[in-house]
């Protein structure tokens, strides 16, 4: 009796080592839908010996950073925004990555030397067609027009995008305003512009709330993020319309954390980088590939979303949206985020 | 017998008694302490540690201080008036040069919080520097990056010369420091924690005052009614409290919204129009009702367990001495029921005013608190050193308010039961 409890004593001790050796990778993403997309796209399809498992996360870097100065890390890979990249890069909290495989392919350059390419997502205004049986609003003048479309405007908490887009409504042109933003005057002429809604805002900050508040009627538009509006309209058949103008385009990356299991973690990255994966991606989320190569198999093979739909009109990087769109700048948004932030929460509190 | 008075008293095997008894307790007080040590370990690990560090990182400026040792000594011959002179220009150039690793990207972070800019100034400047061979490095620095030519950048320095600040304290109340490092106020549109602060005090103390107006009388059926009824009514009061706070503050979006169920019903039965839908939902109300409710046990369950114990006697001799009912509640019962009125208010206070996901999700605009600033900072901005001066002020004002009330009412009067 003894002999076997010990047996197996030894046998569970020997089986924790093994599976030590080949550690699982923790691959940390924003969860929903968009994690849905990433998980049959390349999680699926990772065949090494590892297994990996996914988690969510609300953003930012303070879990990262905590776990990397207390030695503890857990997270392998996780998924971020570019001026997390910039600033985690250049603290040390994650690994460089070896870009000569993609670098050429890519749509803008990289920010960092820490990151795989993922995809474009925007920030983008829309409406329910039935909240505007008549006239319909077409440009982010009408969103900040309250007087034309009377009604609530659903915004998010937060100040990215919503200066650019306040800026745009005022009148400046797309492809000036981070020039416009870099003058004081600038986020001056931007907050007195989104004085002009506010009070006829709803705020928001989970991503699925905008949807919500817009199908409830709570508010007659609102903006989102593009891949969720795109989800609506195609997997659920809601009657949501896109404005195409003043978009914000984000992008989205994979970095490897420093001190969890690199060597492995990295390899993941390269798989889930390929532009392969980052076209099957598209199949569940009308996300923008950032690999120019994934955007030709997307071409070659419409109708590519899996209900039988063309993709490429939902994308943010699509050429008739682009012309109207505007890419966030991340390197602004390093510089000036807390404070543009902070006066946007006191703006919002006032 | 030999032994005379004043002989100490021996035990059998010959030691005096004092010492063997003092060996027995000493024995004890250590297996006490060896009970006891667990819990004092694990208390002092996951709870003292913990505050200790934060009280040390809302102080601490060493991330920079460390980078540029050299730029700080020149920079405190710098009158602080014209563009630095060649010197201090040429120690920040090596010193931003030759540094390794991710030194400069941590100070990075940390002189962005003084001065917006700061961040992407070092990065493209270390870059560009690697170009610049020889002196003189001012004109060079400048025609690199115009920035360095900006006297403000250069007096946002001032803030951080010593390896300790009082800066994030002063942040935390929408206080600076200028670059002589006297108090000055932040810019009007900065301003935002003075206006969270009242805020967050104002919420809590209206919900503590809601739960005590709304749980006293409950919290009375629930003492005095028979058992069959009253355990009912406690059924009533737990259900909810078992029930997960993320459920209930998104059962009450669904109560309180624009097209909600509370709404509709008001519509419905033409008590209001449909264009003046009441806004509930998404404001400081909204916060208000559905923190209210949450807390609620927390005012009721110590309510009733002093209740309890206040013998029905006591109103009923009052009415007997000739007392009318109100007189008789407001002279004999309420003064028994102030130890659980206090418990309640504390425990209710003391919750509310570090509350963070209710106010996230229904507090909109105008209901956000203090919780809530401190999660950005900590997730988004990665200012530790602001969260912990917020967390620090949040704990003294804790301290202070249980001092005042110890004077007032004494400690020795809470009661959870």
């Amino acid at each position: 009796m003894i002999k076997s409890i010990k047996a197996t004593f030894l046998g569970l001790i020997s089986l924790a080592f093994v599976s030590s050796a080949f550690a699982d990778i923790t691959f940390v993403s924003w969860g929903g839908a968009y994690t849905a997309s990433q998980q049959k796209a390349y999680v699926d399809t990772w065949d090494k010996g590892s297994g990996v498992t996914v988690e969510s996360y609300n953003g930012g870097l303070g879990e990262i950073k905590a776990q990397v100065e207390a030695g503890n890390v857990t997270w392998d890979v996780v998924d971020v925004l570019p001026d997390q990249a910039i600033t985690g890069c250049d603290e040390g909290l994650f690994a460089k990555v070896d870009q000569s495989s993609f670098i050429d392919d890519l749509v803008v350059p990289p920010v960092s030397e820490c990151i795989v390419p993922q995809i474009f997502w925007a920030y983008t205004a829309f409406y329910s067609k039935s909240a505007f049986p008549g006239k319909k609003p077409k440009n982010i003048k009408d969103f900040f027009n309250v007087k034309k479309f009377p009604g609530k405007r659903g915004i998010h908490t937060w100040a990215n995008a919503l200066i650019e887009m306040a800026l745009v409504a005022d009148g400046v042109k797309a492809s000036k305003v981070y020039d416009v933003m870099n003058t004081p005057e600038g986020i001056d002429r931007a907050f007195a512009k989104l004085d002009t809604i506010k009070d006829h805002v709803v705020f928001w900050s989970a991503g699925s709330k905008p949807l919500e508040l817009v199908s409830s009627g709570e508010v007659v538009m609102a903006i989102a993020y593009n891949g969720r509006i795109g989800a609506a309209i195609l997997s659920e058949g809601k009657d949501f319309e896109y404005i195409w103008d003043a978009t914000v385009l984000e992008q989205e990356y994979l970095v490897a954390i420093k001190g969890g299991n690199e060597a492995e973690a990295l390899e993941f990255m390269a798989h889930a980088s390929t532009a392969q994966a980052l076209a099957d991606q598209a199949k569940y989320i009308p996300y923008g590939p950032m690999r120019k190569s994934s955007i030709d198999i997307i071409k070659k093979g419409e109708p590519w979303f899996n209900t039988g739909v063309d993709i490429l009109p939902h994308m943010p990087t699509a050429p008739k949206v682009l012309k109207r769109a505007i890419i966030a700048d991340p390197f602004w948004w390093a510089d000036n985020g807390a404070e543009v932030n902070e006066r946007f929460g006191a703006w919002k509190g006032s | 017998m030999n032994q005379t008075a004043s002989a100490p008293i021996l035990t059998t095997d010959g030691i005096p008694l004092k010492v063997s008894l003092k060996k027995v307790e000493r024995k004890n007080k250590i297996r006490a302490f060896l009970l006891v040590f667990p819990l004092l370990a694990f208390i002092l690990v996951t709870f003292l540690v913990p505050i200790a560090d934060m009280l040390a990182r809302s102080i601490d400026d060493r991330q920079i201080n460390t980078v540029f040792p050299k730029t700080f000594e020149v920079y405190k011959k710098w009158d602080r008036k014209d563009l630095p002179s060649e010197e201090l220009y040429a120690t920040m150039f090596f010193e931003v040069k030759n540094s390794e690793g991710y030194q400069i990207g941590k100070a990075s972070t940390r002189m962005n919080y003084s001065k917006s800019g700061w961040k992407s100034l070092l990065k493209k400047s270390k870059r560009k520097f690697k170009k610049i061979e020889e002196g003189p490095y001012k004109e060079q620095m400048i025609a690199a990056e115009k920035r360095w030519g900006d006297i403000e950048y250069w007096k946002a320095l001032g803030q951080m010369v010593d390896p300790t600040t009082m800066g994030y304290y002063l942040n935390a109340v929408d206080l600076k420091y200028d670059s002589s490092k006297h108090v000055i106020q932040q810019p009007e549109n900065r301003r935002i924690y003075n206006h969270i602060w009242y805020k967050t005090f104002k919420v809590s103390l209206l919900v503590m005052f809601f739960c005590l107006i709304l749980g006293y009388p409950i919290s009375y059926l629930l003492a005095t009614l028979p058992l069959k009824y009253s355990n009912l009514l406690m059924i009533c009061v737990l259900l909810p409290f078992w029930t997960s706070l993320l459920v209930r503050t998104v059962a009450w979006m669904v109560m309180l919204q624009q097209k909600g169920v509370l709404n509709n019903l008001l519509v419905m039965s033409h008590i209001i129009g449909d264009e003046n839908r009441f806004q509930l939902m998404y404001n400081q109300t909204a916060v208000i009702i559905v923190m209210t409710q949450i807390l609620l046990p927390f005012m009721v369950l110590p309510l009733y367990s002093v209740m309890k114990t206040i013998p029905p006697t006591y109103m009923r001799a009052a009415l007997n001495l000739g007392a009318s009912p109100l007189h008789a509640f407001y002279k004999v019962y309420m003064p028994n029921s102030v130890p659980g009125v206090s418990a309640g208010c504390m425990l209710v206070f003391i919750i509310a005013i570090g509350y963070y996901i209710t106010p996230e999700l229904v507090g909109g605009k105008d209901g956000q608190m203090i919780g809530n600033w401190i999660a950005y900072h900590l997730r988004t901005t990665l200012n530790w050193g602001l969260c912990a001066s917020l967390g620090a002020i949040l704990l003294a004002v804790m301290t202070v308010l249980y001092w005042a009330y110890n004077k007032v009412v004494g400690i020795e009067n809470i009661k959870l039961g």
